[in-house]
């Protein structure tokens, strides 16, 4: 009998056809990017086959602060309104985030080693980027350590709003503690301007990275609107349990 | 005015219930006390080193002891559970984040004040450095530290691990202040330089966190 009751929460799910749809069409980028990355696009004059990790480190991090924008402003959302589906949004975003600036932070020592000669540099962009991870992962962590209910995505969301504040203001100092500092041997990446190849490569990766990143986004979303289902149908049969 | 007076309330009690309990007070000073001395074990204590990472060491025993001293901010309102009280009583929450804000920002600035003299005794600080600069540093960086940590202590008081979950919130935020505090004193230290541009942005930090802390006081302070 609660079965049948409990049907409408967790019946057939409407997921499966847009899964199949952006699944197969982000698995597609993915591999037309890492052809175009590795095998098509022309080598880089002096940083030769080093370079590729390009494609993959650039569309990380600009995947990555799409997605805390989007914590941000589902956040403030939250703040105002209390809606779930917003806490949803920042939720989801805030861990494809993570992945996703993960990627990046793991892909720039690897390029760095041989290009610059060390794994890492407190130079600006890098120490930034540090900086947003730690943040982020601590924003996870609030989430993981608050107790399920009203109270988790209200904190989590006044924690997004001081992060938002903290950005410049880290900016502006991480920039000037620089400056005092030698400066490290920098060939200036890329430098300015791509062979047009490249540019299709670039594309190609960030759209791929986009198209996972929505997946995984979307997918993070359903099951966190589930878990609020069911936590609503336990209180529900807990209540009538309680009631007679 | 009321909310002033809500404020100053809450500042009074805080400072009264620390003046008479004490244990709490006496325990942090020795935690500091020990977090100098053991640097002074575990790194050279001579002058040439303190000119070039005293800034540093400084910062971290004063991190050290305010964490301790801004966890306490919120948990002395939980044995009798008279954060509910708080919380119950029509005071606007701006108020009380307020009062707490001063309250550990006069208890970490009572420590401090005790352990910068130990620092230089035991660390040779040159009595040739610029005192005023570093109060100045000490002043500006502890209310920063103070409003961050007060809030997250307010927010953490609901989590599991709770001494755990505020240095964890506390440090990734606080990261553009403890640059600016480090860089500021060590600028006297070494006797090089200004350190205007730090006090610059330690200031904007401590005017922009106070506002955000107060806007969202209402956010972490609530009846559950």
């Amino acid at each position: 009998m609660e079965a049948k009751r409990l049907t409408p929460a967790t019946g057939p799910r409407p997921t499966s056809n847009w899964i199949v749809l952006w699944g197969s069409l982000t698995l597609l980028l993915l591999l037309v990017g890492l052809y175009l990355a590795l095998l098509w696009a022309p080598e880089e004059a002096t940083m030769g086959i080093y370079q590729r990790i390009f494609y993959y480190h650039v569309p990380a991090a600009i995947t990555a602060f799409v997605a805390f924008f989007i914590n941000l402003v589902a956040s403030v959302v939250y703040l105002l309104r209390r809606s779930r589906i917003a806490d949803a949004w920042a939720v989801a975003s805030a861990e494809v985030g993570v992945v996703f600036l993960t990627i990046n932070l793991i892909t720039g020592p690897i390029w760095a080693k041989p290009i610059w000669g060390i794994w890492w540099t407190w130079d600006a962009r890098l120490t930034l980027d540090l900086v947003l991870w730690v943040m982020y992962v601590s924003y996870l962590l609030l989430r993981q350590l608050t107790p399920r209910g009203e109270l988790q995505p209200r904190l989590a969301a006044a924690l997004a709003c001081f992060f938002f504040v903290d950005v410049p203001i880290n900016y502006m100092a991480i920039r000037w503690w620089h400056t005092q500092h030698p400066q490290p041997v920098i060939f200036g990446g890329p430098g300015s301007g791509l062979a047009p190849p490249m540019y299709v490569a670039l594309a190609i990766c960030w759209m791929a990275f986009m198209a996972l990143g929505y997946v995984l986004l979307r997918l993070r979303i359903e099951q966190e609107m589930d878990r609020h289902a069911l936590d609503d149908a336990q209180r529900a049969l807990l209540l009538e349990d309680v009631g007679g | 005015m009321a909310d002033f007076r809500i404020a100053w309330a809450t500042l009074t009690r805080d400072v009264r219930l620390e003046l008479r309990t004490r244990e709490s007070f006496n325990a942090m000073l020795f935690y500091a006390l020990l977090v100098v001395v053991i640097f002074s074990f575990a790194f050279e204590s001579e002058a040439e080193l303190t000119a070039r990472v005293g800034g540093g060491l400084l910062w971290v025993a004063f991190l050290f002891a305010g964490l301790v001293a801004l966890d306490r901010a919120f948990v002395r309102e939980m044995p009798g559970d008279t954060l509910t009280g708080l919380l119950l009583s029509p005071a606007p929450r701006a108020a009380l984040m307020a009062g707490k804000f001063v309250s550990s920002f006069v208890l970490m600035l009572t420590i401090e004040a005790v352990l910068l003299p130990l620092f230089a005794v035991l660390f040779n600080v040159s009595s040739e450095v610029h005192w005023g600069g570093i109060v100045l540093t000490v002043v500006l960086g502890t209310w920063a530290l103070a409003v961050t940590g007060t809030y997250f202590s307010a927010m953490s008081i609901h989590t599991r691990h709770r001494a755990l979950l505020l240095p964890l919130l506390l440090l990734p935020v606080a990261i553009p202040a403890i640059i600016s505090m480090v860089q500021a004193t060590q600028v006297f230290l070494s006797r090089s330089g200004v350190a205007n541009y730090w006090w610059k942005l330690l200031f904007g930090f401590d005017v922009v966190f106070t506002a955000l802390g107060l806007l969202l006081a209402d956010v972490v302070l609530d009846v559950d």
